[in-house]
């Protein structure tokens, strides 16, 4: 029986049996204005040759699966033909959800699984466990990890212990991918250029342009020189999809700092955006979101820990010293679930469809720790 | 200057409006929703010239095929199922008489660090506030542009 692993982000699924590769492909549907009658689902967005302007339609909100309609056209198309051809009758599956996921979407979940697709097993977690499952397989020391995993709606902040969830630590703060790159096209758009229609471009702008600082007010007083002097300002090269497919920074030499480039090509000027957008998830309170961030949370999680209660306001300083800090590819989760299905007990870990016909969504709620 | 008694706004010394608190707090739950949005512009397919008596717009909500493989599944209880949005799912959750750790439990508290205030035209740190709207500046010259643009105005 082959096992299809499928970390199901928001923005971004990351799939691939467990013996093979990962592919990471966009987990929701697009149209676009030069093709207005299609809708293209996940990588057929490849097939768009003018993104400008592209429409996203996506199967969560706030973090959350709520269209269907849309989560089932990107599956069709992942299970289908067209890509891994899934043989239901002969295929378990490894799925994420979110932490704290809706007692209804679980159940729609295991319907359309068993229901539906027929797969013949299904395990059901959340990615920061298949994280933290990574991390202690190739960490047999560690008895501990803080999973703090930023998505595409919001971060959350989670210890494990000896590969326990420990579920009273969790935090949320509600500041992920999509609320940076709507800042940055915001203040893009308030400060230069109108362009709240481009998240596509604008998305690639943040990946490729910020960063987060490690001397916040030092780099403000950088971003204020003026000329050469500020070694933050960057110049962007927008796409116009014929000549420039793919948008760049122009390299420093190349860079005029006083006057008009004479090359034609439309640019944007980024200082302090750099690295004030990727600070909303230190402090979202910038923004007024009055919810802590990433730092406080983590100390707010620890000390609410049986372990961690007597901890002081001290541990903060310490994380940044000496704790393990490791900055995780996107795939991360995706191996753990490969390492999971490889796993000696994995068949003790799913639900069967047998199981779930015959004792429905209570076999499922007992034995998956979501 | 017109005087204009709307409750959201007073006039200070016959000069400039002043939005009150719960008008601040309107224009920034505003602003966070925005940030929230998955798309700004039109739905391309909405935005087409109407059809001719014989074209049918194949609308999304209409996209469902027939589903031929498919097993029949429960019916209408299970369809209605998944046409809800998260705040209706949230509700029917019924989160606040439920044990916590919840989805509403987990939710970080807010930061017990002073707010740092930051421009609201350029971004640098900022020293002024902005008497009408409480907006931040840094400098003459931003403080106008915010008058001009943002103040009183949306323009986005
Ligand atoms: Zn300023
Ligand atoms: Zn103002």
């Amino acid at each position: 029986m082959a096992t299809l692993v499928l970390d199901n982000g928001a923005y971004t699924a990351k799939i691939g049996y467990s013996q093979e590769k990962v592919s990471v492909i966009p987990n929701c549907q697009f149209r676009s204005k030069t093709s207005r009658l299609k809708t293209f689902t996940a990588n057929q967005l490849d097939e768009i040759k003018d993104p400008s302007g592209l429409f996203y339609i996506l199967p969560f909100q706030k973090g959350y699966l709520v269209n269907w309609d849309v989560q089932r056209k990107v599956w069709d198309h992942l299970f289908g033909k067209e890509m891994f051809k899934v043989d239901f009758a002969d295929t378990s599956i490894v799925i994420t959800e979110p932490y704290f996921n809706f007692t209804s979407i679980q159940e729609s979940m295991n319907e359309i699984l068993f229901e539906e697709y027929q797969f013949q097993s299904v395990l059901r977690t959340n990615a920061g466990s298949l994280s933290a499952h990574h991390y202690f397989h190739t960490n047999p020391k560690e008895l501990c990890c803080l999973v703090i995993d930023t998505g595409f709606s919001f971060t959350h902040i989670v210890p494990y212990c000896r590969s326990r969830k420990m579920k009273d630590g969790i935090r949320r703060i509600n500041v992920g991918g999509k609320l940076l790159t709507n800042h940055l096209k915001e203040i893009i758009s308030y400060r230069q250029l109108h362009v709240m229609d481009e998240t596509h471009v604008i998305n690639q702008v943040k990946e490729d342009v910020c960063y987060v600082s490690q001397q916040f007010y030092k780099d403000m007083e950088i971003a204020q020189q003026k000329g050469e002097e500020n070694a933050v300002m960057r110049d962007y090269v927008l796409p116009d999809f014929s000549a420039i497919k793919k948008g760049f920074c122009k390299p420093r030499e190349e860079m005029v700092f006083s006057g008009k480039y004479k090359t034609g090509e439309q640019i944007l000027r980024l200082v302090n955006e750099r690295f004030a957008v990727p600070e909303m998830l230190f402090h979202p309170s910038d923004i007024g979101i009055q919810e802590m961030g990433i730092p406080e949370a983590i100390v707010h999680s620890i000390q609410s820990m049986p372990e961690g209660k007597n901890t002081t306001s001290n541990i903060s300083f310490r994380i940044a010293d000496d704790s393990k800090c490791v900055i995780i590819p996107i795939t991360y989760s995706w191996e753990g679930g490969k390492l999971l299905a490889q796993n000696p007990d994995y068949e003790e870990m799913v639900v069967t469809r047998d199981d779930f016909e015959e004792n429905g969504h209570c076999v499922c709620e007992e034995k998956f720790d979501v | 200057m017109v005087l204009e008694k709307k409750g959201s706004a007073r006039v200070e010394a016959g000069q400039r409006r002043v939005l009150d608190e719960a008008t601040r707090q309107r224009r920034l739950t505003r602003q966070l929703e925005a940030l929230e949005k998955d798309n700004f512009q039109d739905d391309p397919l909405s935005s087409l010239p109407p059809p001719g008596p014989t074209a049918r717009l194949p609308a999304f909500s209409e996209t469902e095929e027939p589903e031929k493989r498919r097993r029949k599944t429960r019916g209408d209880h299970f369809k209605q199922r998944f046409r809800k949005n998260f705040s209706a799912l949230l509700e029917e959750e019924n989160l606040s008489e439920r044990a916590e750790p919840n989805y509403l439990s987990a939710v970080a508290p807010p930061s017990s660090l002073p707010p740092r205030p930051f421009c609201c035209v350029c971004g640098f740190p900022s020293h002024y506030t902005c008497t009408t709207c409480g907006g931040r500046y840094c400098c003459t010259k931003c403080l106008l542009t915010h008058r001009e643009t943002r103040c009183l105005k949306w323009t986005l």
